[in-house]
This record gives structure tokens, sequence and C-alpha cells, in this order.
């Protein structure tokens, strides 16, 4: 376990390397002007180039960049270009909005793509059809669509939830749940779908197995098959999927954020790439890289925790 | 069961089309109420929140904390501020102001003529967006209350900056400190940032200062919450979590309009059409006649294109000064009448009956796809092969503005009430006249109207505007009608040139 932990963060850490470096280099690479951007079209050239040079953006690239590591590494990722705020505490302040997002719709899917697709898989006949039906739908329905429904009805007409905003966990705990439902709910559909498609196919494929059908066959208890064979076999591949669906959150968020004016990783990701404002860039493909080098450790450490033999592998 | 779940989405449907003509029904005729906060919605964002770095598009969140030396009545006149009087000598060339007394920064620094003095001279030569605008001003300090401003040559435009972002008054001792205004302003305006409850780049929060030495303001705490779509500020301003915003896209106002409880007041202030650079023919030669861009003026259907792009919300019009200024004149609006027949008569009598071709940048942020396709219609009517090229957004001032490679685009632009600043703007060789083409004609009145009082210059700028339009400078589509929003209890008013209202528009209502 120690050896596959290691391996892994070694790994890991090339990884994260490679991937500083190429986004650095990419970012870099487009002729952008960004003191002209900063300063406006009315600002002359030679204001332009002082203020490219008190960025640092007159120095070779690969010198920009070790700059910019060095710095990392101590903790400092520096400052937006275009809104001057300090790149850890604005990724501070947005991060709290995300993860609430991603925290609630894990544990949404988790618990309703679990039983949906355990109780499809184990019902079958008209049950299974439901939840067959709904998951085609939840993925069909396009996500903004659902999403905009979501608001107008439960938010702008009944006035049950907030339209917009998000009122941090710290200073109130009802304010933090009432901003996010809305987005929980919306975000959730789709995901809830793939983890029951999953599952239920899972539970389907093991309860057919040799190995259940000779336990059946010795009178084994029907619930205590389910329980300690069934769902623990069944449970990897949904787990795979939910550490997925966590990454794929990071990104799916953003039209969630967006509608629901969430200020949250998402919706600062698409808002400062278009602007090429590279320290925050840096800042949050770090954060997303690292974050999705733990949830696949986190995955990897859990699926080994309920089936020994994935381990081995 | 396929049914069925049709069956469910057609219920739901329903659902929300009963509920949304539910809404908005009998109104209410009991004066509203409002709590003593003023929540505003924005999507742009302050650079930083030092005055250098200050543009007029982010002004609010300046004006909360930083009092300007001259301040801009909605209807674009100038008051006292923290001046109280000012004069020009005889040739326009010496500002003399006095400066109000017993005025302090927000840590008890008294704000005087040497303080006034520090920040002018800091836009000036630190860079930032203002020191073009105050390139060549001397500044002195007279005593402790009175300043003179010293120009190379009449400016017309300068009282506007003073009631602008070079207006606004910083604490001279953080300018020795690297970047201390940059997040924690230090002015001697009417709210203080409440850097607590602050997250830069998507809520600010500014309370009340208690002792502030003019009128204190309706509200004891002012939020300004940076969105990054008009939908979600629609929603919010349903709702009553927004309490005023200024939508610019015709959709998003419509979906507002349907709430009968808001009220609704049309900002005039930007126009959409091409700015032709290249009247030189340096890039495409046939832009050199005059009749070539009169063409390109007379084939566009300004109709049909304000109708299917903005829904009908705007006035369509040919020329570059907006309704506030003194050079606007009503009859320039439809100058150039739909009439391609005519437009190909002028291409003929030009040299090109063939038409010829042009290559403009396209931002999709500006250019949407039905203007893109609307404009290579009615060009290609007369001949003209229309080519979009496109640019992203971080490297598109580089490639238009440094590099010169396109002879024109489409912009759209804000409409200064100042006419000096829409000459030195739009016209005189500079920033968006970068190919740097002259009239005599225009430089003559432009000689004339540098050396007089603003009271004294109307003609001489409607007679430049006549000229500009005359030679098709540029190819204006309309005025674009953007709508101030506020909720119930709330009272703004729209500000002369300017998008966005000044923070001292608002009010609780009476």
């Amino acid at each position: 376990m120690l050896g596959f932990l290691i391996r892994r963060l070694t790994g890991s850490i090339a990884l994260l390397l490679v991937t500083a470096l190429l986004t650095f280099v990419l970012l870099s690479i487009p002729n952008q002007d960004v003191g002209r951007q900063l300063l406006g079209m009315q600002a002359t050239q030679q204001a332009i180039d002082a203020k490219n040079a008190e960025l640092g953006l007159d120095r070779p690239i690969l010198v920009q960049f070790f700059d910019w590591l060095v710095r990392a590494v101590q903790g400092d990722l520096g400052r937006s270009w275009f809104s001057s705020e300090n790149v850890t505490t604005a990724i501070g302040n947005r991060l709290p909005v995300t993860l609430s997002l991603m925290i609630g719709v894990t544990l949404v899917t988790a618990v309703c793509g679990y039983l949906l697709g355990v109780w499809a898989g184990t019902r079958r006949g008209r049950v299974d059809t439901f939840v067959q039906v709904f998951s085609v739908a939840g993925y069909a329905l396009p996500g903004f669509l659902v999403t905009i429904v979501i608001v107008i009805v439960f938010a702008v007409k009944l006035g049950w939830f907030p339209a917009v905003g998000y009122t941090p966990i710290t200073i109130s705990f009802t304010g933090w749940l009432s901003t996010i439902t809305l987005p929980v709910i919306s975000l959730s559909l789709a995901a809830v779908a793939g983890v029951a498609q999953q599952v239920r196919s899972s539970v389907i494929e093991v309860s057919r197995s040799d190995y259940i059908r000779t336990l059946t066959t010795r009178g084994l208890p029907r619930r205590r098959i389910l329980f300690r064979h069934v769902l623990r076999n069944a449970s990897a591949p949904a787990l795979t999927v939910l550490g997925l669906q966590f990454v794929g959150l990071l990104g799916g968020a953003v039209i969630v954020e967006q509608i629901f004016g969430l200020p949250g990783i998402g919706s600062m990701t698409i808002k400062y790439t278009s602007q090429g404002d590279i320290p925050i860039i840096m800042g949050l493909v770090m954060l997303t890289a690292i974050g999705v080098v733990i949830i696949n450790l986190l995955v990897d450490l859990a699926i080994g925790a309920l089936l020994p033999k994935a381990r081995v592998s | 069961m396929n049914k069925r779940v049709l069956g469910a989405v057609g219920a739901a449907v329903a659902a929300v089309l009963l509920l949304s003509g539910c809404a908005g029904g009998g109104a209410d005729a009991s004066p509203a109420t409002h709590d003593k906060t003023l929540r505003l919605a924005t999507m742009t964002v302050p650079q930083s929140l030092d005055p250098k770095d200050a543009t007029g598009s982010a002004l609010p969140f300046f004006q909360a904390v930083y009092d300007t030396l001259v301040l801009r009545t909605p209807a674009g006149d100038y008051k006292p501020m923290l001046a109280t009087e000012w004069s020009y000598n005889d040739d326009q060339t010496v500002l003399s102001m006095t400066l109000r007394t017993g005025v302090t920064f927000d840590d008890g620094t008294p704000f005087d003529a040497k303080a006034a003095k520090a920040n002018l001279e800091r836009f000036r030569d630190s860079g930032g967006p203002d020191a073009a605008n105050l390139a060549g001003v001397t500044v002195d300090a007279v005593d402790d209350s009175h300043i003179t401003l010293t120009l190379e040559q009449p400016n017309p435009g300068l009282l506007f900056f003073l009631s602008d972002s070079a207006g606004l008054m910083a604490n001279p001792a953080d300018f020795d400190e690297k970047d201390a205004l940059v997040t924690t302003p230090d002015g001697t305006g009417p709210y203080v940032l409440d850097k607590d409850k602050t997250a830069i780049g998507t809520t600010w929060v500014y309370d009340q200062r208690k002792d502030y030495w003019g009128t204190a303001p309706d509200f004891s705490t002012v939020t300004m919450q940076v969105f990054d779509n008009e939908n979600a500020i629609v929603n919010g301003l349903k709702t009553g979590q927004i309490d005023a915003a200024v939508l610019q896209s015709a959709d998003q106002q419509l979906a507002a309009e349907q709430d009968k409880d808001l009220t609704f007041q049309d900002v005039l202030f930007d126009f959409q059409g091409i700015l032709l650079f290249d009247r030189g023919g340096a890039v495409t030669p046939a832009l050199a006649k005059p009749e070539v861009r009169q063409a390109l003026n007379e084939a566009i259907d300004r109709e049909t294109l304000l109708k299917v792009v903005r829904d009908g919300r705007g006035q369509v019009t040919s020329q570059v000064w907006g309704v506030d200024s003194q050079g606007y004149e009503t009859s320039l609006d439809d100058y150039y009448p739909y009439d391609p027949a005519k437009a190909k008569q002028l291409l003929a009598d030009a040299g090109y009956p063939n038409g010829f071709e042009l290559t403009l940048p396209r931002l999709t942020s500006i250019v949407t796809d039905n203007i893109a396709s609307a404009l290579q219609t009615d060009f290609a009517k007369i001949g003209v092969k229309l080519t979009w090229a496109d640019v992203d957004a971080a490297s598109a001032l580089k490639q238009i503005f440094v590099e010169k490679k396109f002879s024109g685009m489409v912009m759209n632009m804000g409409q200064s009430s100042n006419d000096w600043i829409v000459y030195s703007t739009l016209i005189a060789p500079g920033t968006f006249n970068f190919f740097g083409t002259m009239d005599d004609q225009v430089n003559k009145l432009a000689a004339q109207a540098r050396a007089l009082p603003a009271d004294q210059t109307a003609e001489l700028y409607k007679k430049m505007n006549e000229r500009i339009v005359e030679q098709a400078w540029f190819v204006p589509f309309y005025r674009m009608t953007y709508e101030l929003v506020t909720v119930p209890g709330v009272t703004a008013a729209p500000q002369a040139g300017m998008a966005v209202p000044s923070i001292y528009n608002y009010s609780l209502s009476k």
C-alpha cells in the first residue's frame, strides 16, 4: 500500500509540473498585449511598455515560468492582472461555493443514484423501466434548460429560494442551504441518472454471476447476498463514475454558477480565461490538477478497501 | 411509459407558463418602502481601487470612496464637490480652482491643495488610463485651498475629466507605499470599503462614512456585485435581491419588463457601427474615396438591423455624436437612408463598379451571428465582399491598434456628452484615428472650438459633425437603448454621457 502511494505521489508531482509548464507556455504564446488591455486604447506605447515591464512580461517565457514556479512553491501565486485580486485569496473566496456544489451534488448523487440503481437492479420490472426512462430523460434534457425552468418556478415565481447569490456557511447555515439547494438539484439530475444506470447494470451483472448463483442455491438469505456480495462488487464501477463526475462537476458547474450568479470557480475560470489573466488561470489550473489527482487517489483507495483484489492490479 | 414522461414534461411546462402568466398582476398604489441597503449589479470589474487605474465604466466603485474635484450632475452640468469654485483665464489655458476646506481623508489627514496637486500629477505621470487626459498639465498649489492648472493649450475636456476618473482624490499618504490603494481605498467620499465583507472580484461592500463632509446619502450600505451574465441580474431584480442595474441585451430587457413592479428608464449612451480607420486606403485602397465610404453607409438597412439585432430597441443614426452633446443634430440620424441603388452608383462613380473586398475583425462578443450575416448580405448587394476575420479578445487590441491589420471594426462606443472628447477620441489623429486622417475643415473648426468657452461652441461642433457625416468617416448603425432598471422604493437618475448612473444618482423613493 505504501509503495503504491509513493508511486502515485511521484507520478502526480511530475504530472503537475508538466501541466503547469504546458499551460503557462500555451497561455503565453498568443500575441496578446496585456498592458494595452489594462491601460485602455488611449494609453501611450511608452506607458504600455512600462506596464508590461512592471508585470515582467518583457522577459522570455521560460524565465517567467520559473519565476512563477519558484514563487508558487513558496505559496505565492501572485495577483490577478485584471482585478488586482490576490490569486490565493480569490480562489479561497470562490472555492467554498464550488465545493459546496460539488459535495452537495456528490452526496445527492451517491445516495439517490445508488438507491435508484439498486432498486431497479433488484426489482426489475416496472420499477426498472421507470428508472431507465428517468435516466434517459436526465441525460437528454439540456442542463441549462432544466436549470432555467427550476429558477423561474422555484425562485422567481414561488419565491421559495433565492434566485441569485451565495451565502457562506460561516455566516448562516440556513442561508447557505437555501442558496445551494436549487443549484445542487439542477446539477444532480444528470449525475443521478448516470450513477443509477451504472449501479443498475452492475447489480444485474453481479447477480447473474456464477458465485452469486452458487450462494443463492446454498440457501443464503437474499438480503445477505445482496448486501455482503452483490452491492460490494457492484460498488467499484459506481465509485469510478462518481469520481469522474465529481471531477467533471468542476466544468459542469459553470452554467449553473452563471445562471444562479454564484461566485464560484467555474464562472471565474470562464471570465479570466477569456481575458488571458495568466496568474489567475495558473492558480485555477493547479487547483484543478491537484483536485483531480487527489480524487483519483481517493477513489482508488476506496475501491481497494472495498475490493481487496483490486489492490493487486 | 414514454407517454407518461411526455405528460410529466408537458405538465411542468404548463406549470411554468401558468405561473409566469399569473405574475405581475395588480399594481400596488401605496409607495414601496425599501431598506437602507443599495444592492447594485454590474458586469464590470474594476482593475483595482486605486484611482490611477480607474476608467469611466467602473466609476461607481470609485465614487463611493473617492470624491471628485468637480461633480457632474445627471444632466451633465458641473457643480462644486471638492472644488467649490473654478474659472478659466481669457485664453482658456489656466484653470483656477478653490478647494473645500475642512474635508479629511479616512485616516484624518486633511484634504488640501497639496493633496490635489499630488493626485493630479500622479494621474499625469503614472501611466494610467488618465495619463493622456492630463498630459502637459502643470499643477501649482497657490495656498492651502487654491490650485491652478496650467495647460500647454486649451483643453475643453478638462472639466469633464475632473468630474470623471481624473478628478478622484486619494490620500497622498498612500502613494509612496506600493499598491496601498489597490485593495484599501482611502478617500474623502461618502462611503468606506468594508474589507471584511468584501470579496474583491465578486462583491464589494461599502458602509456609510460617519464624518462625511457632505449630505449623508440615503443608503447606509452599498453593495456592488459582479455578474457575468444579465440573466442572473434579471432574476435578482425580479426577486428583489438586486435593487438596480443597467440591462444592455434586448432579450434580458424584455424578460425584465414582464415584471410590472420594476421601473425602467432608457439610457442612450452606446452606439454601434463600423469605425473606418483606413480613410487613406493603406489597407483597403477603395476606402480612400469618400464615395466608397458613403456607399457603405447607403448600403446598410439600419431599420431592419435594429429590429433583428436589438428588437427595435434604439434609434438608427448616421452620426457618432450623441444626444447629450452640443454637436448632435437630429437631421443627421437619417442622413444615409437605405438605398442600395444609390450605393452602387456611388461605387461606380468612385471607379469600383464591381465592388471590392473588405476584411473586418470579428469580436464575437460584439459582432453576433445576426450582425455578421446582415452586414455581409447588405454589402454583397452592392458588390462589396465582406470577410470576417476571427480575432480573440486577448490579442484583438494589438492586431487592430498596433499592427494596424484592419481597415475598420464594428464596435460599441460610448457617446460622450462632452463634444471635445468626441472630437479628441474619435476624430483627431490618435486613439481611434490611428491611421491619422486629417481634414482641413475639421482642423479649423477644432482649433476654433478649443479656444472658446464651452457655451460658445455649439455651432462649431455641429459643423464638424456635419462634415464628418458627409465625409463618411464612420458607418454608424444605431444608438442602443439600454435600460436602467430599479426595484420599488429605489430611485435612480440616468447619467448623461455614461452607461451607468453615478453613485450619487441613487436615492430612496420619497
